[in-house]
C-alpha cells in the first residue's frame, strides 16, 4: 500500500513537470498556428501534432537516442554533470511532455480560435502590446479551454506508457510510474496488486475528464467566449 | 492632419489610393468591397501595405522606402468597430480605461469618467458589454477609444449594426465628441445619407481607386452611380423640443420650427429629427389649400442630376437634401440660387432621441 502511494506520488510528480513543459510550449505553438501565417507553418503543424500519429515506443526510442550517450544533448549533459538524463524521472517527464503535446496543443488552438480575433487588434489598437494583447484580452477569454487542455494533457502524461518506459526504464522508486507498476504486476502475476493501480488510475483519470468537461461546458455557454454572437 | 498615399495587392483585390484628411470629420464611402476597411487598416497598422507612405502631422505611420511599419500600439490612433468590438470580460469603466491606463500619464488629456458622462454612461459603469444596447456599446466604444487621446479617431461602420432610432443618437454624439475635443474622425460607412449628415468632406472609393473627394453632397449622385444606398436618403437633423397640442409637436431645428406628430416630450429636450430626402415636395411657390403641417422657405445651393434622378440642395438655415425626379424638376423650373418651398407632413419627420 505504501508503495502504491509513492507510485502514484511519482506518477503525479511527472505529469506535472511534463504539464509544466507543455503549458507555456503549447500556448505558444496554439498561438502561432491560429493567429499567425508564416513560412513554415504547416511543418510546425505537422512536428507538433508527430506524436499522435506515431507509436509512443518510437517516440521514447528517438528521446534516449536523444539523450542517450550518442546524442548531442546526451554528450553535452554528460561532460556537464557526468550523467545523462535517460532513465531519469526527468526523461520519463520528457516522454510524457512530447506525447501530450499534440493533445494540449489542439485544445489551446481551439480555444484561441474561439476568441473574436478583432478584440485583439482593438487591443493593439488601444496600445496594448502583443504580449500584454495576449494575456488581458486573449487568455482571459480563452482560460477556461485554456485550463481544459491542460487537464486533457495532464491525463495523457499521467496514463503514458511505451515511451516512458523505453527512455526512461521502470526502476521502482526512481522512474517507475502506475502504467510501468501495473505492466510489472501483472507480469509477476500480482493481479490484487495490479487492479489496485488500475482503480487508482480510473479514480484520476475521471475527476480530471469530468473537470474538463464542465470547463467546456461553461466555455460554450456563458458568452464570455466571444463567440457566441453576444457581442455582435 | 493624416496623408496617405498607398498601395495593398492581394489576391483578387488591389488597393492603390492616395489623399489628405483634415481636422474635420472625413467620410470614406463607396460599395462593399472598395477597399474602405482595408484603407482604414492600413492606417491603424492592423494589414500592413504592399507599398506607399502615410503621414499623421509629423510622424511617419509607414514608409515602405524607408522601411518604416509603426505598431499599431504605437500609433495612437483610436479605431471604433462596427459592433464596437468591446471586452466581453470586462465592464464598461474598464473597457474605457483599457487604453487609458496604457498611455504616459502626460499624454492622459481626456479623463475616462469625463467622457463616460459626455457619452451617456456615467449610470452603467459597472455593467458588462452583454448587458448592454447595441447603442450603449457603440457609445462605450467611442469613449474607450477617446480615452487614449488619439491623434486621429477612425469610425469602421460605427452605425451599421444600430436601429434607425439609435443611429441619430450616434450621430449627435460624434457630432458633440468633434465639436468637444477637436480630434479628427475618418468614418467609414456604405451609406452616403450617413455621411452627409456628418461630414465635412467625403471620399468615395470604387475597387480600391479613389473616384471622387468632395463635399459630401457633391459626392451624392457619384454614389448613386457606384450602387451606393442613396435611395434610402435621410435627413438627419439636431432638434430642441417646443410647444406640443394633442394631435402634434413643434420642434426647433436651428430657426426652422418643424411640425412633427405629437411626441411625449417635455420641451427643450434634445432630439434627433429624421426626413427622407424622397418625402420632400419642392414647390416654387408659396403653396395653398395643403394639409402638409410644413411649408419651410429656402434657397437652392446645389444641384445634381444623373440618369433622371435630381437631388437639390436647399438652405432654410440648415441644409436639407430633396430628391425629385428629372421631369419634376424640369417642369418646376428652378436653379442653384431660386427660392423653394419644401413641403412635407408632419408624419414624414421620424423623432429619436439624442
Amino acid at each position: 500500500m505504501n508503495s502504491d502511494i509513492s507510485i502514484v506520488a511519482l506518477s503525479l510528480q511527472i505529469a506535472l513537470v511534463a504539464t509544466a513543459v507543455t503549458l507555456p510550449l503549447g500556448i505558444l505553438f496554439a498561438w502561432l498556428l491560429v493567429r499567425k501565417e508564416f513560412r513554415g507553418k504547416f511543418i510546425l503543424d505537422v512536428l507538433v501534432s508527430l506524436p499522435l500519429a506515431l507509436p509512443p515506443v518510437v517516440i521514447g526510442y528517438s528521446l534516449l537516442w536523444f539523450v542517450g550517450t550518442n546524442g548531442w544533448f546526451g554528450q553535452m549533459s554528460e561532460s556537464l554533470f557526468g550523467s545523462t538524463l535517460a532513465f531519469t524521472w526527468i526523461a520519463a517527464s520528457l516522454a510524457a511532455a512530447i506525447v501530450s503535446l499534440p493533445l494540449v496543443v489542439r485544445s489551446f488552438a481551439a480555444a484561441l480560435s474561439g476568441v473574436d480575433p478583432r478584440l485583439e487588434v482593438a487591443a493593439r489598437g488601444l496600445g496594448a502590446g502583443t504580449v500584454r494583447t495576449f494575456l488581458t484580452v486573449t487568455l482571459p477569454l480563452a482560460y477556461r479551454g485554456v485550463i481544459a487542455g491542460v487537464l486533457l494533457g495532464f491525463v495523457r502524461a499521467l496514463s503514458e506508457f511505451g515511451a516512458t518506459i523505453v527512455v526512461a526504464g521502470n526502476i521502482p522508486g526512481r522512474t517507475q510510474t502506475v502504467p510501468s507498476a501495473i505492466f510489472t504486476r501483472i507480469s509477476a502475476g500480482d493481479t490484487d496488486a495490479a487492479w489496485r493501480l488500475a482503480l487508482a488510475s480510473v479514480v484520476l483519470g475521471v475527476i480530471a475528464l469530468a473537470v474538463h468537461n464542465w470547463l467546456l461546458k461553461r466555455t460554450s455557454g456563458n458568452g464570455v467566449n466571444g463567440s457566441d454572437g453576444n457581442n455582435r | 492632419m493624416i496623408s496617405f498615399d498607398l498601395q495593398l495587392n492581394r489576391p483578387g483585390f488591389s488597393l492603390d489610393v492616395s489623399g489628405e484628411f483634415g481636422n474635420g470629420i472625413t467620410a470614406v464611402f463607396g460599395p462593399s468591397g472598395a477597399g474602405k476597411s482595408s484603407l482604414l487598416n492600413c492606417i491603424a497598422g492592423s494589414i500592413r501595405p504592399s507599398s506607399g507612405l502615410i503621414q499623421i502631422d509629423e510622424t511617419t505611420l509607414y514608409s515602405s522606402g524607408q522601411n518604416i511599419s509603426l505598431a499599431p500600439d504605437k500609433r495612437r490612433i483610436g479605431t471604433v468597430y462596427q459592433d464596437g468590438a468591446l471586452f466581453p470580460h470586462l465592464n464598461v469603466r474598464r473597457n474605457i480605461e483599457f487604453g487609458w491606463k496604457l498611455i504616459p500619464e502626460s499624454d492622459r488629456h481626456l479623463d475616462p469618467l469625463e467622457l463616460a458622462e459626455i457619452l451617456g454612461l456615467s449610470t452603467l459603469l459597472d455593467r458588462m458589454p452583454s448587458e448592454l444596447s447595441g447603442g450603449e456599446r457603440q457609445r462605450v466604444a467611442i469613449a474607450r477609444a477617446l480615452a487614449t487621446s488619439p491623434k486621429l479617431l477612425l469610425l469602421d461602420e460605427p452605425l451599421a449594426s444600430l436601429d434607425a432610432a439609435r443611429r441619430g443618437s450616434i450621430l449627435n454624439y460624434l457630432k458633440l465628441v468633434h465639436s468637444e475635443f477637436e480630434i479628427p474622425m475618418v468614418y467609414v460607412s456604405h451609406s452616403i445619407s450617413e455621411v452627409v449628415s456628418v461630414a465635412s468632406k467625403a471620399m468615395l472609393l470604387r475597387d480600391g481607386n479613389v473616384e471622387g473627394f468632395d463635399r459630401p453632397s457633391a459626392l451624392l449622385l457619384g454614389a448613386a452611380a457606384a450602387g451606393g444606398d442613396v435611395d434610402s436618403f435621410e435627413n438627419i437633423l439636431d432638434g430642441v423640443i417646443g410647444d406640443s397640442t394633442d394631435h402634434l409637436t413643434t420642434i426647433r431645428v436651428g430657426d426652422v420650427e418643424i411640425s412633427t406628430r405629437h411626441q411625449n416630450k417635455i420641451p427643450g429636450e434634445n432630439v434627433v429629427i429624421s426626413l427622407g430626402a424622397n418625402q420632400v415636395i419642392l414647390a416654387a411657390t408659396r403653396p395653398t389649400g395643403l394639409s402638409a403641417r410644413n411649408i419651410l422657405k429656402g434657397s437652392v445651393t446645389e444641384i445634381w442630376s444623373n440618369q433622371g434622378k435630381v437631388f437639390t440642395e436647399v438652405d432654410i438655415g440648415q441644409k436639407f437634401i430633396v430628391e425629385l425626379t428629372e421631369n419634376a424638376l424640369n417642369d418646376l423650373g428652378v436653379a442653384v440660387g431660386n427660392d423653394v418651398f419644401l413641403v412635407f407632413k408632419s408624419s414624414s419627420v421620424d423623432v429619436f432621441d439624442a
